[in-house]
């Protein structure tokens, strides 16, 4: 007998039942609500705690939810990108169903098994047709199997933090074998570009929709390029490429055996992006094309773009709705996220990883003149091993910057590659305090500038709070 | 005035090892040679290219597992070239996976053996041990002796030259034979097994570790010490410029804080 049957004793000392309801899950239930009521009350944004306890009690928990979604589940994973474009598709999405999504990015199975806590009655009742989840690369074989999964989105796989999810091969390889036990009715919408993803594709047997850019040149300038795909992931062949837009990824062909990039259903092109945090694509949906013009800035956000049409051409929205939505859709949590404080403008840009940090960096570059604070945290949550900042190209804004600012638990790491990139900084600016170093930074500089903040994830966590206070905006997770 | 100097610098797999922001060990030495009007050169050599040249400085990083082994086989081609000048007193840095290949040989845990070149008389035994954390290391005696020789310690008084700080990430585990002597003792950490509390290993000019981070950037008494030695291989003993070196041991004392006390 199990724990949760123990607990709810009659005074007769009989086990109370009720018919045809389960109550190891019941109990699971009401412990999540009880933390989660609790958690509230203290005015903690732990999003995952009630999820993990109600999983301690019944570890089917989000299995026997999944039940209740009548359309499955939609899956967005891969190194970059997972927030954003679950958020774009939400948007989406949102005119054809009612939504269960993980919006506030925690991406493991007790962050899903808190969401339902979250969004079902006191009976277990979810009231929604369609689920979105965004789940962290590492768990999803395990994750997806309570999923129900309809569609499953892979958009891309980079180094992150080596120290917690180990090397990107071994990921891989679990998301074959998960790919093979998937049932055949899952659709699954591949990246293109990403050799990596692509070359998945065989170990699929539902249908498949891909997406890519089909420009061959990027008006952004070049990085010192990191590649995790060094050899051709089918037969360690050369891999030889006519255009490199971001690490590994691109237009590319094998020496030796058939993988090679085709041209995908969903595309972008004529890809133009302006100071001013301004993108303009065309974008292809099979035979339909729209031309865009986006809020959110940088190469990665097309790919976040592209991989949400696909999700919302493979639903059959109309076009001229993905346009509207997509034209609207301004920013996720920490991404390119704005905050006005005094007058002054504040935009925040997450860096977790260096492919990621070298995105945000080229699409700063194109800004005339940079006032930025970065901060360095060295948490579980943001990689205790901090050496990916010298895998990032720094180099390519030290000419531009007026006002730099470093902080964070490693801030003297980050201080000093800095200096090794050329950058001229004063030790007066480099603190650890996150707290110190946004008053200094914004006491710096004048109205008309704009402080870019860049910070790694619990840098953000606690960038948001300070900003929240200092410009009264919603706390995130009410969001 | 003197003739400038100039170092000739060989960056082995750029392109196949580069997993760990070893780049920062290259960026260093380029630097801190180039604020003393030193001038390097350096070129990439990988996999099916020859190591042409005189050489001063070799680096190896580290990359992932089943690159190694590509690697591993080409390397038996720059088996010569390599030894010849590890013996003629080039310098070699060599981090993880670098380090590895250049050992006697790898057995991964399956029992296969891959052969290495055996400019290190040790070898390395598969683990399902990840050893993922902070290292601080103690730098052995003789080693600390010269490197306070050539690293000009006047403007950082303050700053012990006696140890290295690093990040490993491996699950190799490394053993040293009887003669080859380790780069330093562990005061955090696994270090080459985690169990003999030895790091590293040195033979001659060549330095092999698990120290990533990068290592150079935030141990600039050890960058020193390996400029210092290439330039003797060059010129025979050049006095190196003292560098203000504020940044680099805030640094390193902020990590060598943080991995004493969580680890």
């Amino acid at each position: 007998m199990g724990r949760g049957h123990q607990l709810l004793l009659l005074p007769n000392g009989n086990p109370l039942k009720f018919v045809n309801m389960d109550l190891r899950f019941y109990l699971a239930l009401i412990v999540g609500k009880i933390t989660a009521f609790v958690l509230k009350l203290k005015g903690s944004g732990a999003t995952a705690a009630p999820g993990l306890y109600a999983l301690n009690i019944d570890p089917n928990f989000v299995k026997k939810f999944s039940k209740q979604i009548t359309n499955g589940s939609i899956i967005i994973c891969g190194t970059n990108g997972k927030t954003t474009t679950s958020r774009i598709t939400s948007d989406l999405l949102s005119s054809k169903y009612k939504i269960i999504h993980n919006r506030q990015g925690s991406n493991l199975l007790r962050g899903l098994a808190s969401t339902f806590i979250n969004k079902s009655s006191f009976l277990g009742k979810v009231d929604c047709h369609i689920a979105l989840w965004e789940i962290d690369e590492a768990v999803l074989p395990h994750v997806i199997k309570d999923t129900n999964p309809k569609t499953l989105v892979l958009l891309n796989l980079f180094r992150d933090q080596l120290d917690r999810y180990g090397e990107i091969d071994s990921i891989r390889k679990s998301w074959q074998t998960m790919l093979l036990n998937l049932p055949k009715t899952t659709q699954v919408i591949l990246n293109e570009d990403d050799p990596g993803i692509k070359y998945l594709e065989k170990f699929t047997s539902g249908k498949i929709t891909t997406f890519g850019i089909e420009d061959k040149k990027i008006n952004l300038p070049q990085t010192t390029n990191i590649s995790d795909i060094k050899q051709c992931p089918n037969c360690s062949a050369k891999l030889i490429y006519t255009s490199t837009f971001s690490a590994h990824m691109g237009h590319y062909a094998c020496t030796s055996c058939s993988l090679k990039r085709t041209t995908p259903i969903i595309s972008a092109s004529n890809l133009i992006f302006e100071r001013g945090f301004k993108t303009s694509i065309q974008l292809t949906l099979d035979n339909q094309k729209l031309s865009l013009n986006l809020k959110i800035p940088g190469l990665y956000n097309v790919y976040n773009i592209l991989a949400a049409s696909a999700i919302a051409y493979s639903e059959n929205l109309d076009g001229k709705f993905i346009k509207n939505t997509l034209q609207h859709f301004a920013s996720a949590f920490g991404r390119y996220q704005k905050f006005n404080v005094n007058g002054k403008e504040i935009i925040v840009f997450l860096i977790k990883n260096p492919t990621g940090a070298n995105e945000i960096l080229k699409t700063i570059s194109l800004e005339e003149k940079l006032n930025i604070l970065v901060i360095l945290n060295d948490k579980i949550a943001d990689g205790k091993d901090v050496s990916w900042i010298w895998d990032t190209n720094w180099e390519i804004i030290s000419k531009k910057v007026g006002n730099i600012f470093v902080s964070g638990s490693r801030s003297w790491d980050l201080a000093n590659r800095l200096k090794y990139a050329g950058f001229k900084l004063s030790n007066k600016n480099v603190c650890k305090q996150i707290n110190y170093s946004i008053t200094q930074a914004l006491a710096s500089s004048n109205n008309k500038d704009t402080l870019l903040i860049l910070p790694t994830y619990t840098a953000l966590l606690e960038t948001q709070k300070i900003l929240s206070k200092l410009s009264r905006q919603e706390k995130w997770h009410q969001n | 005035m003197a003739p400038k100097l100039s170092l000739k610098i060989c960056h082995l797999y750029p392109d196949l090892m580069d997993t760990y922001g070893d780049t920062g060990n290259i960026i260093t030495l380029q630097k801190r040679c180039q604020w003393r009007g030193i001038k390097t050169n350096v070129s990439s050599i990988s996999a099916g290219e020859d190591i042409k040249g005189d050489f001063d400085f070799f680096f190896f990083g580290g990359g992932q597992n089943k690159t190694q082994l590509t690697i591993a086989h080409d390397l038996q081609k720059k088996k010569h070239s390599i030894k010849t000048a590890v013996e003629n007193s080039a310098v070699l840095l060599s981090v993880c996976g670098g380090y590895q290949l250049l050992q006697n040989y790898f057995k991964t845990k399956d029992g296969e053996i891959i052969k290495g070149i055996g400019l290190f008389d040790a070898y390395t035994q598969g683990s399902d041990d990840r050893m993922i954390q902070n290292l601080l290391i103690e730098i052995s005696p003789d080693l600390e002796n010269k490197i306070k020789e050539t690293y000009p310690i006047t403007q950082s008084p303050s700053h012990p030259v006696t140890q290295l700080i690093g990040f490993e990430n491996h699950s190799g585990k490394t053993y040293l034979g009887k003669n080859l002597k380790p780069l330093g003792t562990v005061i955090k950490g696994a270090g080459n097994n985690g169990q003999d509390q030895t790091e590293g290993a040195v033979y001659k000019n060549a330095f092999g570790c698990y120290l990533h981070g990068s290592l150079l950037p935030k141990n600039p008494h050890f960058a020193d010490y390996l400029i210092a030695k290439a330039l003797e291989h060059r010129y025979g003993k050049t006095n190196l410029k003292p560098l203000d070196d504020s940044f680099e041991w805030e640094a390193h004392n902020q990590s060598v804080k943080i991995t004493r006390s969580r680890g």
